[in-house]
């Protein structure tokens, strides 16, 4: 008989090992779902998970995939860990990128090495102010902030789509719903020749370190905490909480605002619909399976940045749509939810009695 | 006719705990059973299975020979068992007629008759058309009993029924049930004050950590043996020494007034008092009439003018939580889970809660982990904390060990005023006796307290001086010696 039991304390391992085990379980469930789409199992997965990342191009595209993942769920982690659910960093995202395209492109065919940090600087402003509107309304309006972000990343989409469309598509363009090409003082720089991996590593790195220095080693990332579990406490304690959960939603909107500054000053340099293949809800899922911790975020970047790639190459080699990938993504947080179960409560195999 | 209700070897199991284990329990109708145990004994859970909400896993329920298979609160209802819960579960915004029609299916008219005789026999007056929230109480909980009578239960469960009522409806709850008695229903009564057992029941039962310690008639106990049975060791009581206290005052509350923009939450008018020196005022009430205001208020939570608090020769009273401590004031909330304290962080964690600047918990805006950690394992062994991990996350402690952990990291600074509110709400006997002695002790080395509670017992045992809080106003302060609990319950239910 397989009996259920409760832990007495969550187990510390298990924590840790519970998004491998995810991982591993979304690879069976992947499997099957081949199998039963008429594919050879190992071979579809193979493509799906190694042949993208064989090589030196596809290893960067890795990179540049996993960089705005990264940088986003470090961000989320902020509100995450202080139960701050903002789900729009796709719309904090858009619309970083459009102020930092806004003012890229105020500097059209102008030269200096001032013009980039301008540029990144607009995108990480743009992203705060989107953020700011969910955290002002929740702490003052007591309106909910699922909601609230998540509408606004259609809001922001609309946007986008009107400026290109409109008022900043490029003359010269033949009515693509593009602008123009930035100057290449307001893009970040390629690290290698004939690659796409750029600098915008080093500011999702940058991201990792500072997140984990705030949240761990300062009495800043003490309050954030203390006000997200408890808004309460932290007016027992004498913090300022409603303070607190802005500066999370600022945090987290200043990272996806990044990350769209270096989706549009990037490899593409220019701005355009699509600028983002839904990396802020993506992100969502990375945070979770790195388990809101740095590190931890940085492996789970690059696993669920493998699923794009993979996708992308699943539907050249074997003509599955590159949605798969989307459905894997899924089925990772989905699993990951799943096993959390074990976090608590643990199966004890007992001889049968009776 | 006479009922019987069996209750034979029933387990329930839970992840971790076992909340009932092979409880067997025979009542006959006639007499006044009461349930007796301490917070998580396995009362409720008990009462639960009687009721139909919780199936239990092994174990069998007869009433009158005939085994009852209850898989929901309605095979309860339908096999003549009636609940009443500890918290009442009436729709507020309803008239009480439509809270007490809501699950019958009987006509209207015959049902307005039927409680109106139910309500003439028992001398309960309530206006039937009125909206629950409307009525204190002690009436809703009456609306709770009369639709249980509607049924003409055999059984009648009764959950901790007093602990939202004032020591006047507490005692014609209890005519009310001795009259139900009288006709015949088998009364259940859970609780876990003996007063309530000796005065009430017939027979009384006793229940420790799942297991069924025993059954007995009430004339062959007393309080002490009681207490003894369900605590399970000998307690020694204490009591505070009465000396004359200083005239060197420490707090001034002048015309404090608040005005909450939150319907749900009560105004607090015109308090005035003041506290000396190594002395403890109680302040009582029932909750719900501005204990939690004036905790905030006194804390900090809430600011208000500042010349209406005058602690030490300053005034405070724009000064947040943090502020204050800073002059000495230390503070603990009643919710110990959701205010206090932060399950899901450490126990260290949860010391640097109480940050004062001499503690150099934070140096520059930087954690200073060493010197919490070190602060931490004086608290756990000068206040008794029953653990040596300080990494433990809070959750973990017992609610008595929590509440240890929160009055010791209040006390280590010594400061001069603790302000706490229900301190002992919800915990075992020997944790209570803990706090008691704690706080009694802090009064001997010459600093006060201000302690807000519901508990009745525990204001007379701890106060020198006693105010009662009523709708957010206060009675005039009076020396503890001077009044009973009776006088207390008057003003608690608004009498003078």
């Amino acid at each position: 008989m397989i009996k259920i039991v409760k832990r007495d304390q969550p187990s510390r391992a298990i924590f840790f090992l519970t998004p491998i085990l995810a991982i591993f379980l979304t690879l069976v469930a992947g499997g099957l779902i081949f199998y039963i789409l008429g594919f050879k199992p190992f071979e579809a997965l193979k493509f799906f998970f190694i042949v993208p990342i064989a090589d030196k191009y596809g290893f960067s595209e890795l990179l540049l995939k996993a960089t705005p993942l990264c940088l986003i769920a470090i961000g989320l982690s902020f509100c995450f860990k202080s139960n701050n659910w903002n789900i729009g960093a796709e719309g904090q995202l858009t619309f970083g990128a459009i102020v930092s395209g806004g003012v890229a492109l105020l500097f059209y065919e102008q030269e200096g090495f001032y013009i980039l940090p301008i540029v990144i600087l607009a995108g990480a402003i743009g992203g705060m102010l989107y953020a700011s509107i969910p955290a002002i309304l929740k702490t003052y309006f007591n309106t909910n902030e699922i909601l609230v972000s998540l509408m606004l990343v259609y809001v922001s989409k609309l946007i986008l789509d009107y400026l290109v469309v409109g008022p900043w598509s490029n003359p010269e363009g033949f009515n693509f719903p593009e602008t123009r090409q930035f100057s290449d003082s307001a893009r970040l720089p390629l690290l290698f020749e004939g690659l796409r991996i750029h600098a915008g590593i080093f500011l999702a790195l940058a991201s990792v370190v500072i997140s984990w220095f705030v949240f761990y080693k300062t009495y800043l990332g003490f309050q954030m905490k203390v006000s997200g579990f408890s808004l309460k406490t932290a007016k027992y304690a004498g913090y300022k909480g409603k303070k607190m959960i802005i500066l999370v939603f600022l945090i987290s909107g200043a990272c996806a605002g990044l990350a769209g500054v270096g989706e549009i000053t990037g490899p593409i340099g220019q701005l355009h619909r699509e600028v983002s293949p839904d990396y802020g809800f993506t992100a969502i899922i990375v945070a979770f399976l790195g388990r809101l911790h740095p590190v931890g975020i940085i492996f789970a970047s690059l696993v669920v940045a493998i699923t794009y790639l993979g996708a992308e190459t699943a539907q050249i080699f074997m003509q599955i749509p590159k949605y798969t990938g989307q459905v894997f993504q899924g089925m990772i947080l989905f699993f990951l939810l799943a096993s959390d179960y074990l976090l608590f409560f643990k199966f004890k195999f007992i001889g049968s009695k009776k | 006719m006479n009922t019987n209700l069996k209750i034979s070897n029933v387990t329930k199991i839970y992840p971790g705990c076992v909340a009932n284990d092979n409880v067997s329990l025979e009542f006959n109708s006639g007499k006044i059973y009461a349930l007796l145990g301490e917070n998580g004994a396995g009362k409720s859970t008990l009462v639960k299975i009687l009721s139909g909400v919780i199936i239990p896993d092994e174990g069998k329920i007869y009433l009158n020979e005939n085994n009852l298979k209850l898989n929901s609160p309605l095979d309860a209802k339908k096999n003549d068992i009636g609940m009443v819960f500890q918290h009442f579960n009436l729709f507020e915004t309803l008239s009480v007629f439509e809270n007490l029609i809501i699950d019958s299916d009987e006509e209207r008219e015959s049902l307005r008759e039927k409680i109106d005789s139910i309500m003439k026999k028992y001398n309960f007056s309530i206006d039937l058309d009125i909206p629950v929230l409307n009525l204190s109480a002690g009436q809703k909980q009456k609306v709770e009993i009369i639709r249980c009578l509607i049924r003409n239960p055999k059984v009648l469960i009764m959950d901790e029924p007093t602990s939202v009522l004032t020591e006047q409806e507490t005692s014609e709850l209890f005519l009310s049930l001795k009259k139900f008695s009288e006709e015949g229903i088998l009364i259940i009564y859970i609780t876990h004050k003996l007063k309530e057992v000796m005065e009430l029941c017939d027979e009384v039962a006793v229940m420790r950590r799942g297991k069924l310690v025993s059954v007995s008639e009430i004339k062959n106990e007393n309080i002490e043996s009681l207490a003894n049975k369900m605590v399970g060791q000998n307690l020694k009581t204490i009591r505070k020494k009465k000396e004359k206290t200083s005239s060197d005052q420490l707090i001034n509350i002048i015309n404090l007034n608040f005005i909450s923009e939150d319907p749900f939450e009560t105004n607090l008018s015109d308090i005035n008092f003041s506290v000396n020196r190594g002395e403890c005022l109680g302040i009582a009430g029932i909750s719900g009439n501005g204990q939690s205001e004036l905790f905030q208020v006194l804390s900090g939570e809430i600011i208000s003018d500042k010349n209406s608090i005058e602690f030490n020769k300053n005034y405070i009273g724009d000064l947040n939580p943090q502020e204050r401590r800073e002059y000495l004031m230390a503070f603990s909330p009643e919710d110990r889970l959701e205010q206090a304290a932060i399950p899901q962080m450490a126990i260290f964690e949860n010391v640097a809660l109480n940050n004062f600047k001499s503690s150099n918990f934070f140096n520059n805006g930087l954690i200073n982990e060493n010197k919490i950690k070190e602060h931490s394992k004086k608290i756990i062994s000068d206040f008794n904390v029953n653990t040596d991990n300080i990494e433990l996350k809070s959750q973990f402690l017992s609610g008595g060990n929590l509440q240890k952990l929160i009055i010791g990291r209040e006390l280590i600074t010594s400061p001069d005023l603790l302000i706490c509110f229900n301190p002992t709400w919800g915990l075992d006997v020997g944790a209570i006796n803990y706090i008691h002695e704690t706080l009694i002790k802090i009064n001997e080395q010459n600093k006060s307290i201000i302690l807000i509670s519901t508990d009745t017992d525990e204001l007379l045992k701890l106060s020198d001086k006693i105010s009662v809080i009523h709708k957010g106003k206060l009675s005039k302060i009076m020396n503890a010696d001077e009044v009973t609990s009776e006088k207390l319950g008057i003003l608690m239910g608004g009498g003078n």
